[in-house]
């Protein structure tokens, strides 16, 4: 089916036929990474927005850079796959400073790599205009508010809020948390703790060094409850 | 000198560190949630600062000459500064090589450039990128190391490769160094000895670390045999050079942050002879001789070797050194230029600019303004982050500017000093 969606994707642009087949790449080592998890009803939302975006290929540019990601990130970047971070939102700075850091090589994201190597400064900076200047939805997760509280007493104890705003809605190269998948910041956050995402801030990851995998379940829930409290 | 054989062989002192953290963390802020931020015990309620300070971004896209605030550089009679190059985002420390390549190491970026030809013709090489931030850089024998964090490469004949540097030599095994990431990004150099000395932080903001592992400066072998520690209590120094006079290694330290606005200042600190391996005072003891508010044991500052000189609190003073050259007035032979990155943990912005240490016959020294302009003070805004300072055989200096990824040359004329009196 990837390869269909290619095939119809290079009858209608070269350009983007390139793009297309580097998704069909990272959308195999997604799989590969999730053992095989991705549904078929996401493979063929997956195959719908590259074929739409190669359709509008002509009509804006930005259309087409950003489709690709959208198969993964969700529409207009609100994730609904697990482990899949929702753009959404999130600070411009933020966005463009990730894919800087994919690109150079430095935060390893294997499905991204192929994608981000053959983007221009522009496209990182037209790519997190967009992305950022759609508004955050909250996720379709249930938050527990038991641990939402406990997380609320954590993060007040480790001043998340200096960094990532009261509203945890982020700013300049700090992320949003709120509205954020819960599962996706869980996996940040162990990633952060145990120095497994190389580049991220030092801040960061002084931050959450001493966090115990129950202390960040709880952040977590927090960080979701917030967006819900506020909006 | 005291030899440390192995991390493991401090293992119990590292579990009763961790213990004693648990405790006065439970003390001093019984509120705190068990298992949690042993690795910082500052209390933002007792900092009495804003909520919203936090680090500030480095641009990783490069600045156009156009837009750096070389203009705005302020400097004493008879100094002028200029664009000595750019076009390499998070410019830091600085090294150059027997043939006049200069290395420049990054952070986050993860970059390490070399930069080479004449002013208005300098080329930028990205000679390796994708590292864990690169900021140690040392050149030795034609050799080009480079320190990431917990990596160590050596790039043999490095200057006769510039456009194809291949595989680095593997040295990280033979340095074992700590892999925690906060405040090991490294700064590193060649002393009068022969030996590498390298910078190793303590990991957290404020805490217990174990201080056989953490909160050194240490010295190598350069096949990173032989390791000796040199300081002890040191939290981050980014910068150290020796006295061309009596040999003394000088280095920055950066205070702790959230223990208040003017709390504690940044230190110049110098190593006396036969003093190696001494106590500078952290995480008990902090600038000339506070306590720490936040983790208090009786006699805090016994046996802790004071600054030679106060930097100013949040100041981040990072690379420091001497001056040996001509071109500039004689009494500015052997002084220590200092860059100061400027404060994020501070309402009021500081620093962000360069500074002098002159060292008196007392071991203490003198701060001195030298290099300002790239600081707002009625606006609260600053323009640029000096990270490190070069000096260039001609006797000018260098000063490399992280935020603009920029390097400024500052040049002395006597003839401009005379007329403009
Ligand atoms: C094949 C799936 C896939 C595609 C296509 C994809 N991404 Fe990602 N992206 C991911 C995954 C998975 C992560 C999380 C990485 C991790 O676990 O650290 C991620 C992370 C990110 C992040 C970091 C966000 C954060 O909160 O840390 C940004 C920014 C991002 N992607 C932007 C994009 C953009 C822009 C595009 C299109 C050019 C894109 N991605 C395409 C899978 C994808
Ligand atoms: C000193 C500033 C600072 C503090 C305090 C801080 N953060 Fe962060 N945080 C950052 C920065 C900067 C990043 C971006 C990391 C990078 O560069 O990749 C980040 C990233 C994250 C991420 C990854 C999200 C994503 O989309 O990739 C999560 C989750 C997070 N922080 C949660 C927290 C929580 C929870 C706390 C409190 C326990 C906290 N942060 C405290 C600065 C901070």
């Amino acid at each position: 089916m990837l390869i269909d969606c290619r095939r119809n994707a290079l009858g209608y642009r070269t350009a983007f036929a390139l793009r297309a087949s580097r998704i069909a790449r990272a959308i195999r080592l997604v799989e590969r990474r999730s053992g095989g998890g991705l549904r078929a009803a996401l493979r063929a939302a997956l195959c719908t927005v590259v074929l739409g975006a190669a359709l509008q290929a002509n009509a804006a540019d930005m259309t087409a850079i950003s489709a690709p990601c959208q198969g993964c990130h969700g529409e207009q970047g609100h994730s609904v796959i697990a482990n899949i971070p929702s753009l959404a939102g999130q600070p411009e700075f933020f966005i463009m400073n990730q894919l800087f850091l994919m690109r150079e090589g430095v935060r390893r994201v294997e499905p991204m790599k192929a994608l981000v190597a053959g983007l221009s400064d522009d496209d990182l900076q037209a790519l997190a205009k967009y992305f950022s200047s759609v508004p955050p939805k909250p996720s379709d997760e249930v938050i527990d508010p038991e641990l939402a509280k406990r997380g609320a007493a954590l993060a007040n104890r480790a001043r998340c809020a200096s960094c990532h705003l009261p509203s945890l809605a982020g700013q300049e190269q700090m992320p949003r948390l709120a509205g954020q998948r819960i599962d996706y910041l869980r996996h940040a956050l162990t990633d952060l703790r145990d120095s497994q995402r190389p580049g991220a801030d030092s801040n960061m990851i002084a931050a959450i060094g001493a966090a115990s995998d129950a202390d960040i379940d709880a952040l977590a829930h927090y960080a979701a409850s917030v967006f819900a409290a506020t909006h | 000198m005291k030899r440390i054989g192995s991390h493991h062989g401090t293992a119990l002192m590292a579990a009763i560190g961790l213990f004693t953290a648990f405790n006065l963390s439970a003390q001093t802020a019984p509120s705190a949630p068990p298992g949690f931020s042993a690795m910082d015990l500052s209390r933002p309620e007792a900092s009495n600062q804003s909520l919203q300070l936090a680090p500030i971004p480095v641009p990783p896209l490069v600045t156009p000459p156009e837009k750096i605030p070389v203009s705005r550089i302020t400097l004493p009679q008879g100094f002028r500064a200029e664009i000595w190059s750019w076009g390499h985002p998070g410019a830091r420390t600085m090294v150059m090589g027997d043939r006049g390549t200069m290395f420049m190491g990054t952070r986050g970026i993860g970059r390490v450039y070399a930069i080479t030809g004449t002013t208005g013709k300098r080329q930028v090489r990205t000679i390796a990128s994708g590292l864990n931030q690169p900021n140690g850089l040392a050149f030795k024998d034609g050799s080009l190391y480079v320190f990431a964090i917990n990596r160590v490469f050596r790039y043999d004949g490095i200057e006769d490769k510039l456009d194809n540097p291949g595989q680095p030599v593997d040295l990280t095994a033979q340095f074992n160094l700590p892999t925690e990431v906060h405040h090991n990004w490294k700064y590193v150099a060649f002393g009068p000895d022969g030996k590498l000395y390298v910078q190793i932080g303590a990991n957290c903001n404020i805490c217990e670390f174990n201080p056989g592992i953490h909160g050194q400066i240490r010295r190598y072998n350069a096949d990173g045999s032989g390791m000796e520690i040199v300081a002890r209590g040191v939290r981050d120094t980014q910068g150290f050079d020796w006295h061309p006079a009596t040999g003394e290694l000088w280095f920055t330290d950066n205070g702790r942050d959230w223990a208040g606005n003017d709390g504690f200042e940044d230190e110049v600190n110098r190593i006396p002879k036969g003093m190696e391996g001494a106590n500078f005072g952290f995480p008990y003891c902090h600038a000339n001789g506070q306590p720490d508010p936040d983790l208090k044991r009786p006699n805090p500052c016994a046996g802790v070797i004071m600054p030679a000189a106060l930097n100013g609190a949040h100041t981040a003073g990072l690379g420091l050194r001497f001056y040996t050259g001509a071109m500039f007035p004689t009494s500015y032979r052997n002084v220590a230029f200092i860059a100061r990155h400027g404060s994020w943990n501070r309402e009021k912005k500081s620093g962000y600019d360069v500074v002098i240490a002159r060292p008196l016959p007392d071991g203490t020294a003198r701060m001195e303004p030298f290099l300002g302009g790239l600081m707002d003070n009625t606006k609260n805004e600053f323009y640029g982050r000096p990270a490190h300072v070069f000096q260039l055989q001609d006797g000018s200096i260098l000063v490399s500017d992280e935020q603009n990824g920029a390097v400024y040359r500052i040049s002395y004329d006597a003839e401009l000093h005379a007329s403009a009196r």
